[in-house]
């Protein structure tokens, strides 16, 4: 629902241009290169910028392509070679033996480094859900993943993380997700015992996601509450963290919190995941609109979502007004909307509030009104609308939605005259929260910072090179001395 | 499936007002257990049935000590079977095995409703509930399941755990939203958040199950507590005859009573009710000048880390 969107959007052109080939290949070998210089100096950095690229060359992505790069870094005939090999669809033999001719003799035997099988697995197990051969994706993913489990090696971390999130994602796709919960949490276990803390966080939102998507959500909980939590690693993942944090706390009517988390997701997600993004506001503002706040226009008219966010429009608009008929209209009108988007049952819950916020208007328009009067304007079609609307007013007044009095006698409703908030402490607490939040926004934007990390290294080596030379100095001087002495 | 099972699953759907008798007769639940010899050999598997046969009885005698003992014997022998949850093992009586231990929890849940045992209730219906999310695909559906599930519901209701009640709802789908016992503890939860209290008590009379009854009586008196404080709230005072009208007492006596139980601070007097209100600390005559200098203080520090 969310992620795919980026996926979906490229589209796997067929037209592979000879020269192209060529082209693809030597950049698939300069990152398998860079795959290997990070295994070999134990940087994890220079193979998350491998992964980095390997998604840039999604698109041009073929199976000759392919298959003459697994011969380049397996080698013809290794038992590597043959464990991925299967997986490649073989619809193009010819043109595969042409390229494996000229490779195949230039491939040197070598000692075959995990990081870059799996990394192959990786790049094949990419390709076979581009060219959308889900089944195969499932065989291939589930290969690597036995694979893994044997390997244990923090160079491997990111890759790692990668093949779990594409293992979850072409099961999603073939709707079988329920299958591989089992395997997810053992190897959500694994990568706790190992400290891989970025497996951990991919790994924690693949098994929330799988509950969400049954609508497990006292599960989901249970593993979240109990799940180590640490800095995040990643944005991404921290972004889809804190959207399905939302959701559960949704669902658990802790609006304020769910509403921050969903916020913040909305906020922190990546321009170009535009699905996601769309998820993350329709859950905001239903999540708002029951907090008894009214989302601003501008939420609704964000670039590339406004078609997308309009059956929320319109909704928003029902409960500003207050109107429980219009209200009902646009839930039956998109129900099919929110139906697809499992939203419905937030949208029953909104009734109370469409009711709340009629309330309220009539309290602040009327100094006294009859409940008769109250029922027909708030429209209750009940067997009893007085008995029902006084009681609903007397709920509201008890619950500090309005400030009122019901007199019994006259059967009306008196509404009390608003307090000047200044005489309260009310602006210095709202004050102080806005305070805070600067401050903490500037807090966090320092801690964001990130400095080239080789300058740091180099004022360090140029330090030390510059002790290594005072030393050398000084021992040239003493052997100086002692020669001087020897004469 | 049990005839009688649907049978009062029919009642259900044409009557909704009228008593069910309990779920079987003994007579009937004889000829299950011989139809499961039929179609059984394994022996442990029939002596498990014939118990439960024994149980039917019990309960349909309401006899709940011998009901209780039959039923911790059966949940011991259930143990012993391994196609049931959590282990879920191929054997060749998985059907008639999985068929046998839903009925006999959802027997107990109902027994649990009769002996009128909340706690029991929450054990039988976790243990339950894996039958109808799990084992859904191995064995036909349940007629008592969406009973059940909407008795669950209203033990939520009942005891105001509103999130687990739609955490619950979550995992329904539109189709089982329709069914009338579900959507009956679903419109009175809705009543309950608007404060339409009277529709809540009117619910009453339309149960769609009988075992729905004995959560509706308790949810009346959390439905009194709740008028009670939102009286106290709206109101200056109220007439001796209103308040009774209102907290659905017969007599003034009662009403007195309760007032002296829960509400001492009400005061009674001149035939009226007058609520004693709280008064509004809105106004703050005090500067907090504590509060304050931490922080102006934090203030400061804050921004002389910035500068």
């Amino acid at each position: 629902m969310t992620r795919e969107v980026e996926m979906k959007d490229r589209t796997t052109p067929s037209n592979s241009v000879s020269s192209a080939i060529p082209s693809t290949l030597q950049h698939l070998k300069e990152i398998a290169s860079l795959v290997e210089t990070g295994s070999y100096s134990k940087e994890v950095r220079r193979i998350a910028r491998a992964v980095r690229l390997t998604i840039a060359l999604r698109k041009k992505l073929t199976t000759p392509v392919i298959a003459s790069f697994l011969d380049h870094a397996l080698g013809q005939g290794s038992e590597a070679h043959i464990r991925i090999f299967v997986y490649l669809p073989k619809d193009d033999e010819h043109d595969m033996e042409v390229d494996t001719a000229t490779s195949a003799n230039l491939a040197p035997v070598k000692h075959l480094l995990p990081e870059l099988e799996i990394y192959c697995y990786l790049l094949v197990l990419l390709f076979l859900i581009d060219q959308k051969r889900y089944n195969e994706a499932k065989a291939c993913s589930s290969a690597s993943i036995a694979r893994l489990k044997t390997l244990n090696r923090r160079t491997i971390d990111v890759l790692a993380s990668r093949l779990y999130f594409y293992y979850s994602y072409s099961y999603e796709l073939t709707g079988d997700l329920a299958e591989i919960r089992g395997n997810l949490l053992a190897l959500h276990r694994i990568a706790t015992l190992r400290h891989d803390e970025l497996s951990q966080e991919t790994l924690l939102n693949l098994l929330l996601r799988n509950y969400l998507h049954y609508n497990l959500y006292d599960q989901a909980e249970k593993l979240r509450s109990k799940a180590p939590r640490f800095e995040a690693h990643s944005n991404q993942q921290f972004c889809r963290y804190l959207f399905y944090l939302g959701k559960i706390r949704t669902i658990q009517l802790e609006y304020t919190d769910a509403k921050e988390s969903l916020l913040q997701a909305a906020r922190k997600a990546p321009v170009a995941a535009r699905g996601f993004r769309i998820q993350c506001n329709k859950w905001a503002i239903i999540v708002r609109l029951l907090l008894g706040e009214i989302p601003e226009r501008t939420v609704f008219m964000q670039k590339g979502m406004e078609n997308a966010l309009r059956p929320y429009f319109e909704l928003t608009n029902a409960v500003r007004i207050g109107d429980l008929e219009l209200f009902k209209s646009v839930a039956e009108k998109f129900a099919n909307t929110f139906n697809t988007d499992r939203t419905h049952n937030l949208i029953v819950r909104l009734r109370h509030n469409v009711i709340r916020t009629g309330l309220r208007n009539i309290s602040i328009s009327y100094s006294q009104i009859s409940l008769a009067d109250v029922a027909t304007k708030l429209r209750l079609d009940s067997s009893n609308p007085v008995a029902d609307a006084e009681s609903i007013v007397a709920k509201a007044i008890r619950d500090g939605a309005i400030d009122a009095t019901i007199d019994r006698a006259k059967g009306c409703m008196v509404s009390k005259e608003s307090g000047d908030i200044y005489s309260t402490n009310e602006p210095q607490i709202a004050f102080n929260s806005r305070i805070a939040f600067c401050l903490n926004m500037h807090n966090e934007a320092v801690r964001a910072l990130r400095f080239p990390p080789n300058t740091h290294k180099e004022k360090e080596s140029a330090e030390k090179r510059r002790e290594r030379q005072q030393q050398e100095q000084e021992l040239a001087k003493h052997i100086a001395e002692e020669d001087d002495d020897d004469f | 499936m049990s005839s009688a099972v649907v049978a009062s699953l029919l009642a259900m759907h044409s009557g909704g007002k009228k008593y069910l008798p309990a779920l079987q007769s003994s007579q009937q639940a004889e000829q299950k257990q011989q139809l499961w010899k039929v179609t059984t050999m394994d022996p442990k598997f029939a002596e498990a049935s014939q118990l439960f046969g024994r149980f039917n009885a019990a309960l349909t005698r309401n006899d709940f000590d011998s009901c209780t003992n039959l039923l911790s014997q059966l949940k011991v022998m259930l143990t012993e079977f391994k196609s049931l949850p959590p282990l879920f093992e191929k054997t060749p009586n998985t059907t008639h095995e999985l068929t046998l231990a839903r009925e006999v929890y959802e027997h107990a849940v109902i027994l649990s409703v009769k002996m009128e045992d909340q706690d029991a209730f929450e054990r039988d219906f976790c243990q339950l509930k894996p039958y109808y999310t799990d084992a859904c695909d191995r064995i036909p559906p349940s007629p008592q399941e969406y009973p059940i599930l909407g008795l669950n519901l209203l033990r939520l209701l009942v005891q105001n755990r509103i999130a687990e009640f739609h955490t619950e709802l979550e995992l329904l789908s539109p189709s089982a939203l329709e069914n009338p016992c579900i959507k009956h503890a679903v419109e009175l939860e809705q009543s309950f958040m608007e404060g339409a209290y009277n529709r809540v008590l009117s619910a009453r009379q339309t149960v769609p199950h009988q075992s729905f009854v004995y959560f509706m009586d308790l949810l009346a008196k959390t439905v009194r507590d709740e008028i009670a404080g939102c009286s106290e709230k709206a109101y200056d005072y109220l007439s001796i005859s209103d308040a009774r009208q209102m907290l659905l007492f017969s007599s003034d006596e009662q009403l007195m009573e309760y007032i002296k139980e829960e509400h001492p601070d009400w005061e009674v007097k001149t035939g009226m009710v007058f609520f004693q209100k709280a008064k509004e600390t809105a106004h703050s005559k005090e500067i907090p000048s504590l509060q304050l200098i931490n922080q102006t203080l934090s203030y400061a520090r804050e921004l002389e880390r910035i500068v």
